[in-house]
């Protein structure tokens, strides 16, 4: 039987895509970890494709990858938590999100994955949180968002 | 050093799985996605799952910054037409192809391949290295492939037997440098005298063959 009293987790992983789901799984990761003052720890990555090295300054140099990371911290924030963000290059999202989940020694990653159909109608869960799924050697949180009233 | 190897069966497998663990960077491109998910399984995302056949294709593996394009795949008109995209437009400084029929080894010479691996070639030569043959051996190949390193096994009725290594009239683009004589290499000197059994080892280009085989190989007996 689980230790009801064993903390949730000591320190998460939270993999910010950009999208529309990144406040939410940051309010919730704040919520879970206020119990047990586990470490949040934001991670966004600039996928970097094969023309450029991977060290080509990509990510340093984007608006967009650094609001990504503004938004997070000012959610937690709001949640009155703290936030540690990182922002990293990587040729594959998933692959990188789990390295870095390692590499910290976390015991959970949370990812939010937006409702999307393909064209023809299946329902569309990408590449990304697959690869978490099946590679992450901690916990995973998956929070997919509702789907829109209309697709219901 | 950045290389694209295009081929994932087991050569490009095993080719990209030892030049990452040497420390260089790799990306392999395999067209059967199912091949490609089971090699990104075990060695990571450098694995891209289009043919290298198109330039396209090429383009988004990078080869426009690749510093070597390594063509391994089991097709030899495939190979082709990847390091000559490779090197025409994209101008890597360097193609290595794979050749799996010999006789595709010209072709692809001539139409500018750096590098050729021929599989084939170097199991037909260790094969000959140990039956009697009239011809010359290829051991391999040097540089940008404009070289070879070639073997002459001295037999009955080689004008060579006799003489010395430095008379004998080595044609332009060629040079003879070592004589195997009972298994042990010797340098080759004016006492030198050439004597049936020896191996002679010369390095030259391809269209210097047939002069080397008339000096070293002549009209075998028997």
């Amino acid at each position: 039987m689980a230790d009801s009293s064993a903390p949730q987790f000591r320190r998460a992983v939270i993999a910010l895509s950009g999208g529309r789901t990144d406040r939410s799984i940051v309010a919730l990761a704040s919520e879970q970890a206020r119990p047990d003052h586990a470490e949040l720890i934001g991670v966004h990555v600039v996928e970097i494709d094969w023309t450029l090295p991977l060290d080509a300054d990509v990510a340093g140099r984007s608006e967009d990858a650094q609001r990504v990371l503004d938004i997070a911290e000012a959610t937690a924030e709001a949640h009155r938590y703290k936030l540690d963000t990182v922002l990293l290059q990587a040729r594959d999202v998933g692959a990188a999100i789990v390295d870095e989940a390692t590499e910290r020694d976390a015991d959970l990653i949370i990812c939010g994955l937006p409702f999307r159909r393909r064209f023809g109608g299946d329902f569309a869960i990408g590449a990304t949180i697959p690869y978490i799924l099946k590679n992450a050697p901690c916990a995973v949180w998956v929070i997919r968002e509702a789907m829109p009233e209309e697709q219901a | 050093m950045f290389v694209l190897v295009v081929g994932g069966g087991k050569v490009g497998y095993y080719l990209t799985k030892e030049l990452i663990e040497s420390g260089h960077e790799v990306a392999l491109m395999e067209k059967d996605r199912v091949r490609a998910g089971q090699i990104a399984d075990e060695i990571g995302s450098v694995v891209i799952s289009h043919d290298g056949c198109e330039g396209k294709y090429l383009h988004e593996a990078g080869a426009n910054r690749a510093d070597i394009v390594a063509a391994v795949t089991g097709d030899d008109e495939d190979n082709l037409v990847i390091c000559q995209m490779a090197k025409h437009h994209f101008d890597v400084p360097r193609t290595i192809a794979r050749v799996n029929n010999p006789k595709n080894e010209s072709l692809f010479r001539h139409l500018g391949v750096d590098e050729i691996i021929s599989p084939t070639r170097m199991i037909l030569g260790s094969i000959e290295q140990d039956i009697p043959v009239h011809e010359l051996l290829h051991l391999a190949a040097l540089g940008v492939g404009e070289l070879e390193i070639i073997e002459a096994r001295l037999q009955p009725g080689s004008p060579a037997i006799g003489r010395s290594a430095l008379d004998l009239s080595v044609p332009e683009g060629c040079s003879l440098f070592g004589v195997i004589r009972d298994g042990k290499p010797t340098p080759l000197s004016a006492g030198t005298i050439l004597a049936e059994g020896d191996k002679v080892i010369a390095i030259g280009r391809p269209d210097c063959e047939p002069a080397l085989r008339d000096q070293l190989i002549g009209e075998p007996e028997g």
